[in-house]
C-alpha cells in the first residue's frame, strides 16, 4: 500500500512538473527573442553590423519558428491563454520588417525600433484597458451607503459596547 | 556580478549561522513556538511587518499586481493594512492573551469547542503550504531572472536556508531574523524608489506619460476604482477586503498573531501591532509606485517582461548598479525568507498544537512535542516544494492567494466577531455558520464563477454571520463560566493569569501560563491611542491625495 501511495505521489508530481514546463515555454521563447534583439542593439552600438545582422536573423527565426506557431496554435484551444500576444502579431511583424531594413542600411538609430518590438512581445498591464470610470446613481448610493453606514454603525455599536461593559463592571479610576 | 554574489552568499550564510546560534537556547515548546514570551514591542513591529512583506505579499506579487492593475494595489498598504493592524491591536489581541493560547484555532476551541479548531487548522495548513510554495516559486523565478542561475537548485537552496534556521531556532530565531531583515529591506530597497522617480519625472511625470501620451485608463491611477472594475470594484474593496479579509488576516493569520503572543507583555503586543501599520503604509512607496512607472521604463529601454509577477525583478536588474544590486537582492531575499520562516513556524505550530498534541498523541513530555515540531517543520517544507510546480501555473499569484483567503477568512471573521461581541453565540451555531459560509464561498467561486475575490469574502462573511446567529438562537446558550474572559463583556481589569487559571479550573482544559500584565504608564510617545490615531490620519491623508 505504501509503495502504491509513494508511486502515486511521484507520478502526480512528475505530471504537474511537466505541465508547468509547458506553461513556461511561451516565456522562454519570447525571452530568447528579446535577448537576440538586445544583442542587435549592443552590436549596432559597437558598429559591428555583421553581429547585428546575425542576432537579428536569430531573433526573426525564433519569432517565426517558435513564438508565432505557439500563439497560432493556442488560438485553437477552447480558452486561449496567449490572446494578448496573438493580438499583437501584426504589430511585431511590421516592426521586424522595419528593423530588417534599418539593419541592412546600417542605420545607427535602430534602438527605438528594437525597443518597440521587445515591448510588443512583453506582457502589457491589463489595467491599461479598463476604460474610464463610470458612476451610475446606484453606484453613488452604494458607495455613500457603505461610508455613512459604517460611521453610523461604528458610533452606535461603540456606545452599546461601552454601556453594556460598564453595566457589568463599575468604572475604575483612570478610565 | 561577483560583488553581488558575495553579498548574497554572505547574507545566506549569516541566516544559516543565526539558526544554529539561536537553537542553543531552545529548551521547550514555549521557547520554540512562542520565543519564551520575551520580545519587546519594536521587535514585534518589525517581525509583523517582515512576516507580512515577502516575495508574495510585497515586492514581487503585490508589485506584479500593481504593474498589472495600477495604483488600486496600494489600497492594501494605504487603506486596508493599517486599518487591520490598528483594529486588531486595539480590539482582538487582548482576547488571545486572556485565553492563554498558542494559536488562533486554539482560541476558537476555547470559545467554541474542538470541532471548529480542527476545521480551521486544516484550512490554514493547506493555505500555508500553498503560501510557502508561492514564496519559493517567486523567489526562485526572481533569482533566476536576476542572476541567471537555474530555477530548481535556487528553490532548494532557499528552502534549505530558511528551513534550517526556522527548524533549529523556532519563533525566537524567526523574530530576531525578521527584525534584522526589516532593516535590510528598508536600506536595500529605498534607493530604487529615488532612482526610478528621478528617471520618470516624479509621480506627475508618470501620470503625464501614461494618461496623456499612452491614453491609459485613468482608473490605472485610482486607489478605489468604480464599481465595474474587473479586478477591484471600489465599494467591494471596502466591504470585502477592508472590513473582512484584512482584519481577518491580521486577527486570524497564525503567523501574524503568533508573533504577538511572543511579546513580553500585552501592551508590547498591542503596541507592536498598531505601530506596524506605519511601515505598512510606507510599503506602497517601495513596491507599488515603482511598478506603476515600470511600463514606461520597459517600453523606453526595451526591457522584456514575460509576466506581471516577474516585472519587479526585471526593473531592478536593469536599473541598479553592481554592488547596490547585491544589497537590494539581499533585502528582497530577506523579505522572502522572513515570510517563509514565519509561515513555516506557524504551520508546524498548528500541526503540533492543534492537531498532533490535541487529537493524536496526548500527555507526552514537552520534549516529545518539541522534537515533533521540528519534524513537522521539515515535512511542511517538503510538501511545499512538491507544490511549487502547481503554483507556477497561476497567471497572477496575487489573485490565487487572495481568492483562497477570501474563502478562508470571510466565515472566520463572522465567527470571530460573534465570539467576542455576542455572548449568545454557541458551538453548534459557530460550526454550522463556518461550514455553510465556507461552502458558499467555494460554490460562489467554482460554480457561479465569481472572479472578484472581494465579493466572495464579503458574501461568505454575511452568509456565515446570518447562519451562525440563527443556529445559535435555535440551540442552547453557552454556559457563562465557559466563556468568561473571552468576550467583550468580560472584566478587562482582571489579570490575564487569573482568568486563564480560573477557566482552566472550570473547563478542565490545559492553558498556557501567561506572563503578568505590567501595569505601567507608558511615556506619551508610546501611547497606543496616539499611534492608532496618527496612523489612521496618515491613511486618510494618503487616500485624499492619491484617491
Amino acid at each position: 500500500m505504501r509503495k502504491i501511495i509513494l508511486l502515486l505521489v511521484v507520478t502526480s508530481t512528475l505530471l504537474l512538473a511537466q505541465s508547468a514546463i509547458a506553461q513556461e515555454k511561451i516565456i522562454d521563447v519570447r525571452q530568447e527573442m528579446a535577448d537576440n534583439l538586445t544583442s542587435v542593439k549592443t552590436a549596432a552600438k559597437n558598429n559591428d553590423w555583421a553581429a547585428a545582422q546575425d542576432s537579428f536573423d536569430k531573433a526573426k527565426d525564433t519569432w517565426q519558428n517558435e513564438v508565432k506557431p505557439l500563439l497560432v496554435e493556442d488560438q485553437k484551444e477552447e480558452k486561449p491563454r496567449f490572446q494578448e500576444y496573438f493580438g499583437r502579431i501584426g504589430e511585431v511583424e511590421d516592426g521586424l520588417n522595419k528593423l530588417a531594413q534599418l539593419v541592412a542600411g546600417r542605420d545607427a538609430e535602430i534602438e527605438s525600433q528594437v525597443n518597440a518590438i521587445i515591448w510588443g512581445i512583453s506582457h502589457h498591464p491589463k489595467g491599461f484597458d479598463v476604460g474610464p470610470p463610470k458612476y451610475s446613481a446606484w453606484d453613488w448610493v452604494f458607495g455613500l451607503g457603505i461610508g455613512l453606514g459604517w460611521c453610523v454603525f461604528a458610533i452606535f455599536f461603540g456606545l452599546y459596547l461601552r454601556r453594556s461593559y460598564y453595566r457589568r463592571y463599575a468604572k475604575q479610576s483612570g478610565m | 556580478m561577483p560583488s553581488d554574489f558575495i553579498i548574497i552568499g554572505m547574507y545566506l550564510a549569516l541566516m544559516f549561522a543565526a539558526g544554529i546560534f539561536f537553537s542553543r537556547n531552545i529548551k521547550s515548546t514555549a521557547d520554540y513556538f512562542l520565543a519564551a514570551r520575551s520580545a519587546p514591542w519594536f521587535w514585534i513591529m518589525g517581525a509583523v511587518w517582515a512576516t507580512n512583506i515577502g516575495f508574495l505579499h510585497g515586492y514581487l506579487a503585490h508589485g506584479g499586481a500593481a504593474y498589472e492593475w495600477g495604483l488600486i494595489q496600494a489600497n492594501f498598504e494605504w487603506f486596508q493594512g493599517p486599518f487591520g493592524y490598528v483594529l486588531t491591536g486595539l480590539f482582538f489581541i487582548a482576547f488571545y492573551w486572556r485565553a492563554g493560547v498558542y494559536t488562533v484555532p486554539h482560541f476558537l476551541e476555547t470559545r467554541y469547542g474542538p470541532g471548529i479548531r480542527v476545521i480551521y487548522s486544516i484550512g490554514w495548513l493547506i493555505f500555508f503550504i500553498i503560501t510557502i510554495a508561492a514564496e519559493l516559486y517567486l523567489g526562485g523565478m526572481f533569482l533566476k531572472n536576476i542572476l541567471h542561475i537555474p530555477f530548481w537548485p535556487t528553490v532548494f537552496v532557499l528552502a534549505a536556508v530558511v528551513g534550517t534556521y526556522t527548524l533549529l531556532g523556532g519563533l525566537g530565531a524567526a523574530i530576531m531574523m525578521e527584525f534584522v531583515q526589516f532593516i535590510i529591506m528598508m536600506v536595500g530597497t529605498i534607493p530604487l524608489v529615488f532612482i526610478l522617480l528621478n528617471m520618470v519625472g516624479g509621480f506627475e511625470g508618470i501620470k503625464d506619460v501614461l494618461l496623456t501620451q499612452w491614453n491609459v485608463s485613468p482608473q490605472y491611477f485610482s486607489v478605489l476604482p468604480d464599481n465595474h472594475h474587473p479586478y477591484g470594484p471600489g465599494p467591494w474593496i471596502i466591504l470585502g477586503q477592508c472590513f473582512v479579509v484584512t482584519v481577518g488576516w491580521c486577527a486570524g493569520h497564525q503567523s501574524m498573531v503568533q508573533r504577538n503572543l511572543g511579546a513580553r507583555s500585552l501592551y508590547d503586543s498591542k503596541l507592536g501591532y498598531v505601530v506596524a501599520g506605519l511601515p505598512k503604509t510606507l510599503g506602497a512607496f517601495l513596491y507599488i509606485v515603482p511598478m506603476i512607472a515600470a511600463p514606461i521604463i520597459f517600453a523606453k529601454h526595451g526591457i522584456f517582461v514575460e509576466k506581471a509577477d516577474a516585472a519587479y525583478g526585471k526593473l531592478i536588474l536593469n536599473l541598479l548598479p553592481a554592488g547596490m544590486l547585491g544589497l537590494f537582492i539581499a533585502g528582497l531575499v530577506s523579505a522572502g525568507l522572513s515570510s517563509i520562516s514565519g509561515v513555516l513556524n506557524s504551520s508546524s505550530t498548528i500541526v503540533i498544537k492543534d492537531i498532533y498534541e490535541r487529537f493524536m498523541v496526548k500527555g507526552k513530555p514537552d520534549h516529545h512535542y518539541f522534537v515533533a515540531g521540528r519534524v513537522a517543520t521539515f515535512g511542511i517544507m517538503v510538501a511545499a516544494l512538491l507544490l511549487v510546480s502547481v503554483v507556477a501555473r497561476s497567471p497572477l499569484i496575487m489573485w490565487l492567494e487572495q481568492t483562497l483567503l477570501a474563502i478562508l477568512l470571510g466565515p472566520f471573521m463572522a465567527i470571530l466577531i460573534l465570539a467576542i461581541f455576542w455572548r449568545r453565540t454557541n458551538t453548534p451555531g459557530s460550526l454550522t455558520g463556518y461550514l455553510v459560509g465556507s461552502a458558499f464561498a467555494i460554490y460562489y467561486q467554482q460554480v457561479l464563477g465569481q472572479m472578484v475575490f472581494f465579493k466572495i469574502s464579503w458574501w461568505s462573511f454575511v452568509v456565515a454571520l446570518a447562519v451562525t446567529i440563527v443556529a445559535s438562537l435555535l440551540t442552547r446558550r453557552p454556559k457563562p463560566e465557559k466563556i468568561e474572559g473571552l468576550t467583550w463583556e468580560s472584566d478587562f481589569h482582571a489579570r490575564v493569569g487569573d482568568i486563564t487559571e480560573q477557566r482552566a479550573q472550570n473547563n478542565g482544559t490545559k492553558v498556557t501560563q501567561m506572563p503578568e500584565i505590567k501595569v505601567t504608564i507608558p511615556p506619551w510617545y508610546l501611547n497606543l491611542k496616539y499611534w492608532a490615531t496618527g496612523i489612521l490620519l496618515v491613511q486618510l491623508a494618503l487616500l485624499l491625495f492619491f484617491g
